[in-house]
C-alpha cells in the first residue's frame, strides 16, 4: 500500500467521490414534466437504447468519480515503495552520503566554508529522513577516506538506522570534521559506493555526492561519468549538491625547490618559489614570507601575478653546515589556506664528491678539470675531487659520488664499464673528454655498443679542425643548453676565444635518432658535433670530443679552452651541476601518500619513530619496520607458502598517517644505540586550490547520459515523504487529464449538439 | 419574406383572438401576396384584366388587347361553384402540444378556418368535421359567405379531448359525405397508422381526393430537450423519466420511420401530403391547397 504524503486529505476528500452520484439523485428529483403527444417514438427509443444508454451514463458516472478520486490522490501525493518491499511492509531507504573534504572545500566566504556547508547539507538530510516512517539507514563517506574503506577501514557511519537518537550520533560525527588536506576526488567516494553491502530489492537507495564541483576533478571526467552510470543502474537514485556558489580569490604556493646547482655546505644555492593564481582576478604585490631552519627571513615579493597564471622567483639561501635544512614558503591568507604554505628540506652534504678517472697517469687533464671544478682558496664551489685511475671503478663503491669524469681514457675492462653503468643507470652523471689517448675502434666496440652503451655517439676517429683562422668567427657554437644557458644573451666573447685543434669526428652521417635522448648540444664551427649528450637510465652522460687539458701532446696542442678562459671554469661547474642533477632530484611528497623509510636491518633496529609536524603538536608514532611484499612474493603466497622474512633482506616502515601537510621526521635507532633523523617535506597538491568550477549546465555537459538530479546546498530541503519512495503526484496529474478528456469524449458522445445550421435554425 | 407574409406569421396570427378575423386575416394576406400569381378562378366568366406576371401561363394572354396597346394582359375569370370541401379537424388531446405561439389545435383550426374563408370567397361549399375519439360536431357542406360563423363556431367548441380514433372517424366522413368532393384532413396524424391507411382508402374508393395537413409541433420534430425531464403521454397512460438528450437519436430514427411510412402510404394512395410545422407562416398550407385544387381542375 502506498503511504501518504498529506493522509488527513484523503479522509476529507475521499466522500467527494460520491458528489457525481449525489448530483444525479438531486437531478432525478428536480425535473421538469413535460406532457408529450409523441409518447410513441419516445418509448421505443427508450425500449432500443436503455442498455446502451444505461452503460453510458454508467461509464460517465464512473470517470466522474474517478476524475475526483484522482485529484484528491493528487493533493494526498501517494508514495509508491519497492513493490516486495509493499509485500513485506518494511522497504527502506538508505542514504549514502559521499562528502567532499579535499581542501579545496575549505573554500570561505562570509562567515561560511564550503564544507560547513556540506555538513548543513547533511544535517538537512538526516532530520528530513528522520521523520520518515519507513525505516532509513544512513551511511556517511567522506573522500578522504574512501580509499582506506577499499582496503578494509569503516567508513564514519555505515548503515545507521536514523531514529530518535541519530541526531545526536551524527552531530557527534560531524561536530570535528574539518576538511582535509588532500586532493581526494570523488572517483574513489564513487567506487567505494561498490564496496558497501549490495542493495537489496526492498531497499531504495539514495546516493548523495555533497562536493564543490571543481572543473579540474569533473571535466573529461570518463571515469566519473563510469562510476555514476554503474550507481545509475544498479537502480541507485544519484544527487548532487553543490556547495560553492561562485569561484573566489586563491593564490598558492604551487612549486618550492632547490634550483640546479651544488649542494654543499657554504655553498650558495638559489631555491624556486613559483606563486600560483587560481582565482579570478589579477594579484599585486604579493608578499611570500620564507623561513629557513625556523628563521623567518625577507621575503620575497612579487610585484604582479596574473589570474590564472604563475611567476617563479629564485631566492638565495647558504646554509653553514651540513645536514637537512628546512625551508618554508607562506602566503598571506585568502580563500583556501591550505595551499599557502609550502615546506621543503634540503639535503645538505660537506661537499659533493667527484670522481675524476684520468687515461694518463700524468693526470694533466685531471688537473684542469679538478681545478676548474674546485678551484681553492677562498673561492668554495662545495665540489671534492677526487682523481684516480680507471680500476678504482672496479674495487670500490661509485655511489658517493654525484658525477665521474672520464678523461683521454685507452681502455676500460669489463668489469669497469659495468660498475660504470650501474653507476649512471641508477641516476649517476658521467662526463667523458677524448684525448691522444682514446682509440675509436675501443669507444665504438665497449662504451656506444651500437647505441646500447654509454657513449652517446660512434666515433671516427682523431681529425683536425681545418678552418680560415683569418675569417672572424668562433670555434665553439653552443645550443640552447643548461650548460650552456649562463653564456646566453652575452656577447659570448670568452667562449668565442676559444680555439679548437682537434677533436673526435663523428662516425660519416651519423646524426641522432629523433626519437632518442641523444642530442648534440655544441658544435665545432666546421658544424661537427663537439658536445653531445644522453640520457642513460635515471643519470645522464655528456661526451666532449676534445680534450680536456690544453697541453701539447704528441698529436700537437687540442685546444685552449682550459688555459686562462673563464668560461672553461663555469662550462665546467654547470656541467657537474647538470650531471648530477637526477641524483639531486627532490621526491615531491605529497599528504596522503603513504610515507615509506628503507631500515637497513643490519645497522638499525626495526622500529621506527616517527613525529608528525609540529603544526599538529608533534605527536609521534612507532612503526614496526617489515618486509616489502614484492610480486614475487606475492605469487609465493597464492600458492599458499610462507614468505619467510630473511635477515638481510632490506625492510621498510610505513607511515600511512599523513594527512597533513609539514614536516614529518623518521628516527631511526642504530644497533649502537645512537639515533638518527630523516626529515621529510609532505605538501598539498597544488592543483587542487584550482577553484574554478562547473556550473549545473557545464556539468550536465560532461554528464550527458547519466541520470542524476542537481542542488544547490541552500536549495536543499528535501521533503521526507519524497525520500521514502516514487512520488505518484504527477503520474495522478496525467490520469486526471486522461480521465477528464475520456469523460468530456463520452459526454459529448451521451449528449446532442445541434449542428451550426440547426443551431441557427432553431 | 414578402410584407404579406409577415402577417401571416403564427406569432402575428397568434395575437389575433378570434378564429374567423383569424382566417380572413390569413386568406387577404395570402391573397395579397399571390395577387400576380396564377392561382385565380377558372372558368369561363370574365371577371377582369390583370397586366401580365412572368410565370402566367401564355395561354391567358388577351393577345387582342396586345395588338391594340402593345402591352401583354392576361384574363381572369369567376370560379366554378363545383368544388364541395369537407374539412376534418383533429381535436383530440395530442393536438393541445405546443410549443410556440400557437399549439397544433389552434395552428390547425386557423387553417381550416382560412380555407373555408377562401372556399367560401370562391363560392364553394364547404363542410366541417371535428373529432377525436369518434365525430364531435359535424358542419354540413354550403356555399354561403355566412356559413363561416357555422364552421368557425364548431372548431371553437372543439377544444381538445380525448384520444384518436382515425379509422372510424374517415369511415364515417366517408359515409356522411358520399358525394365526391375534396376532403382536407388536418391533423398531427399520432394515430394507427393502419386505420388511418384504411379510412384514406375507403375515401379515396368513394371518389374523394384527399388533402392531408399533417401539424407537427418543432419538439416533436426536432426533440431538441435537455436537461432530466418526464415525459407525461398525453394520449395513452405512459410516464418515462429520462434523459432526453441519451434518447434523441433513437427518438428521431423512429419518427422518421413514422413520417416515411406517413408519406409513402399517402403518395400509395393518391392523396396530397403537407408535414406542415406550427413554427412555419400558414401561407404554405393554402398554396398546398390551391395547388392541389387546380390538378383536380385539370383532371
Amino acid at each position: 500500500m502506498p503511504s501518504f504524503v498529506f493522509e488527513s486529505l484523503l479522509w476529507w476528500g475521499l466522500p467527494l467521490v460520491g458528489l457525481p452520484v449525489l448530483i444525479h439523485l438531486i437531478n432525478l428529483m428536480r425535473h421538469r414534466r413535460v406532457e408529450w403527444a409523441a409518447m410513441e417514438f419516445l418509448l421505443q427509443s427508450q425500449k432500443r437504447h436503455r442498455k446502451s444508454v444505461l452503460f453510458k451514463q454508467l461509464l460517465l458516472l464512473l470517470l466522474r468519480m474517478a476524475a475526483i478520486a484522482a485529484v484528491v490522490m493528487m493533493l494526498a501525493q501517494p508514495l509508491l515503495r519497492n513493490k516486495w518491499g509493499a509485500i513485506f511492509g518494511g522497504a527502506r531507504t538508505h542514504h549514502v552520503v559521499l562528502v567532499d573534504d579535499s581542501f579545496s572545500m575549505s573554500d570561505h566566504w562570509a562567515d561560511t566554508s564550503a564544507f560547513e556547508q556540506a555538513k548543513g547539507v547533511v544535517t538537512r538530510l538526516a532530520a528530513s529522513a528522520e521523520r520518515q516512517d519507513t525505516p532509513q539507514v544512513f551511511t556517511l563517506i567522506r573522500f578522504s577516506r574512501a580509499g582506506q574503506i577499499a582496503r578494509g577501514t569503516q567508513p564514519d557511519l555505515l548503515e545507521s538506522p536514523i531514529d530518535a537518537q541519530f541526531p545526536e550520533t551524527l552531530e557527534k560525527v560531524l561536530g570535528p570534521l574539518v576538511p582535509s588536506q588532500t586532493a581526494a576526488g570523488p572517483v574513489e567516494a564513487l567506487d567505494a559506493v561498490d564496496g558497501l553491502p549490495a542493495k537489496g530489492a526492498d531497499e531504495d537507495r539514495i546516493v548523495y555526492l555533497v562536493s564543490d564541483f571543481r572543473a579540474g576533478d569533473w571535466r573529461e571526467a570518463a571515469a566519473l561519468r563510469k562510476s555514476l552510470e554503474r550507481i545509475a543502474t544498479a537502480g541507485s537514485q544519484v544527487h548532487l549538491v553543490n556547495c560553492v556558489d561562485a569561484m573566489h580569490q586563491n593564490l598558492a604556493i604551487a612549486v618550492l625547490k632547490p634550483a640546479p646547482g651544488t649542494r654543499a655546505a657554504g655553498v650558495p644555492l638559489l631555491v624556486e618559489v613559483t606563486v600560483q593564481n587560481f582565482g579570478p582576478e589579477d594579484a599585486r604585490n604579493v608578499s611570500v614570507a620564507l623561513q629557513e631552519d625556523g628563521h623567518a627571513r625577507t621575503p620575497v615579493v612579487v610585484e604582479e601575478v596574473p589570474a590564472g597564471k604563475s611567476v617563479t622567483r629564485r631566492f638565495p639561501v647558504m646554509f653553514a653546515t651540513a645536514g637537512q635544512h628546512e625551508l618554508a614558503a607562506q602566503l598571506e591568507s585568502d580563500a583556501v589556506t591550505t595551499d599557502n604554505r609550502r615546506t621543503l628540506v634540503v639535503d645538505v652534504p660537506p661537499a659533493v664528491e667527484v670522481l675524476v678517472i684520468d687515461g694518463d697517469a700524468r693526470g694533466s687533464d685531471a688537473f684542469f678539470l679538478t681545478s676548474a671544478l674546485s678551484p681553492g682558496g677562498k673561492i668554495a664551489s662545495g665540489l671534492s675531487p677526487v682523481i684516480e685511475s680507471p680500476r678504482y671503478l672496479r674495487d670500490h663503491p661509485l655511489d658517493r659520488f654525484a658525477t665521474i669524469f672520464l678523461l683521454n681514457i685507452d681502455r676500460l675492462d669489463s668489469a669497469e664499464i659495468a660498475a660504470l653503468e650501474d653507476f649512471v643507470r641508477l641516476g649517476g652523471g658521467l662526463g667523458i673528454f677524448l684525448g691522444e689517448r682514446s682509440r675509436a675502434a675501443f669507444m665504438n666496440d665497449s662504451l656506444y655498443r651500437g647505441g646500447e652503451g654509454l657513449l652517446p655517439l660512434p666515433l671516427a676517429g682523431p681529425e683536425e679542425l681545418i678552418v680560415d683562422r683569418l675569417e672572424k668567427a668562433p670555434d665553439i657554437e653552443v645550443s640552447d643548453h643548461p650548460i650552456f644557458a649562463v653564456f646566453a644573451g652575452e656577447r659570448n666573447s670568452f667562449l668565442g676565444a676559444v680555439t679548437i685543434n682537434r677533436y673526435f669526428a663523428a662516425e660519416k652521417n651519423w646524426l641522432p635518432e629523433p626519437d632518442s635522448s641523444t642530442r648534440i648540444i655544441a658544435h665545432l664551427r666546421n658544424k661537427a658535433p663537439l658536445a653531445v649528450e644522453k640520457q642513460f637510465g635515471e643519470g645522464r652522460v655528456v661526451a666532449f670530443l676534445t680534450k680536456a687539458s690544453p697541453l701539447e701532446t704528441e698529436l700537437g696542442s687540442w685546444n685552449n679552452w682550459a688555459r686562462g678562459n673563464p668560461s672553461f671554469v663555469v662550462a665546467m661547474l654547470e656541467l657537474q651541476s647538470y650531471l648530477s642533477a637526477p641524483k639531486n632530484a627532490d621526491p615531491s611528497r605529497l599528504v596522503g601518500t603513504p610515507l615509506s623509510i628503507p631500515v637497513d636491518t643490519a645497522l638499525f633496529t626495526p622500529q621506527v619513530r616517527f613525529m608528525m609536524p609540529r603544526e599538529l603538536g608533534g605527536a609521534t608514532l612507532t612503526v614496526d619496520a617489515t618486509t616489502p611484499v614484492s610480486p614475487e612474493n606475492n605469487e609465493k603466497l597464492k600458492d599458499g607458502e610462507k614468505a619467510a622474512p630473511a635477515d638481510n633482506i632490506e625492510r621498510v616502515a610505513v607511515l600511512n598517517e599523513t594527512d597533513s601537510s609539514g614536516i614529518y621526521e623518521a628516527r631511526l635507532v642504530k644497533l649502537d644505540g645512537s639515533e638518527v633523523t630523516e626529515r621529510f617535506a609532505l605538501n598539498v597538491a597544488p592543483e587542487e586550490g584550482d577553484l574554478r568550477k562547473l556550473d549545473a549546465q557545464a556539468l550536465a555537459g560532461e554528464l550527458q547520459g547519466v541520470r542524476y538530479e542537481y542542488y544547490e546546498a541552500q536549495d536543499i530541503n528535501y521533503n521526507p515523504q519524497q525520500l521514502a519512495g516514487f512520488n505518484l503526484g504527477e503520474s495522478l496529474l496525467y490520469l486526471l487529464i486522461a480521465v477528464l478528456l475520456a469523460e468530456q469524449v463520452l459526454a459529448y458522445v451521451c449528449s446532442y449538439h445541434p449542428k451550426p445550421l440547426e443551431a441557427r435554425a432553431k | 419574406m414578402p410584407d404579406s407574409r409577415r402577417f401571416l406569421h403564427p406569432e402575428a396570427i397568434g395575437r389575433i383572438a378570434r378564429l374567423d378575423l383569424r382566417a380572413r386575416h390569413v386568406v387577404e394576406g395570402f391573397l395579397a401576396g399571390i395577387h400576380k400569381s396564377p392561382y385565380f378562378g377558372q372558368s369561363i366568366e370574365f371577371l377582369q384584366h390583370r397586366q401580365y406576371a412572368p410565370g402566367d401561363e401564355l395561354r391567358h394572354v388577351d393577345w387582342k388587347v396586345w395588338a391594340k396597346q402593345d402591352r401583354f394582359y392576361v384574363k381572369q375569370f369567376e370560379e366554378d361553384t363545383n368544388l364541395r370541401a369537407t374539412l376534418v379537424v383533429d381535436v383530440s388531446r395530442s393536438m393541445s402540444y405546443g410549443s410556440g405561439p400557437l399549439n397544433k389545435y389552434e395552428y390547425g383550426a386557423t387553417v381550416a378556418a382560412s380555407l373555408a374563408y377562401l372556399v367560401l370567397r370562391q363560392q364553394d361549399a364547404v363542410g366541417c368535421v371535428a373529432f377525436d375519439e369518434a365525430v364531435r360536431t359535424k358542419v354540413p357542406q354550403k356555399t354561403k359567405r355566412s356559413h363561416l360563423n357555422s364552421i368557425i363556431q364548431a372548431l371553437d367548441a372543439s377544444a381538445p379531448r380525448e384520444k384518436t380514433d382515425i379509422g372510424a372517424i374517415l369511415r364515417t366522413v366517408a359515409e356522411a359525405y358520399p358525394r365526391r368532393g375534396l376532403i382536407i384532413l388536418i391533423s398531427d396524424l399520432l394515430v394507427d397508422r393502419t386505420g388511418l391507411f384504411k379510412g384514406i382508402k375507403l375515401l379515396r374508393q368513394h371518389g374523394h381526393d384527399v388533402l392531408v395537413f399533417h401539424i407537427m409541433d418543432d419538439d416533436e420534430l426536432d426533440f431538441q430537450f435537455s436537461g432530466p425531464t418526464r415525459f407525461d403521454g398525453l394520449e395513452i397512460d405512459e410516464q418515462l423519466a429520462c434523459n432526453p438528450r441519451a434518447l434523441r437519436e433513437g427518438y428521431l430514427e423512429s419518427l422518421n420511420a413514422y413520417l416515411d411510412e406517413v408519406r409513402h402510404g399517402c403518395a400509395k394512395n393518391g392523396v396530397q401530403y403537407k408535414l406542415v410545422r406550427t413554427s412555419e407562416p400558414l401561407d404554405g398550407a393554402l398554396a398546398t391547397f390551391l395547388t392541389d385544387r387546380r390538378q383536380m381542375l385539370r383532371r
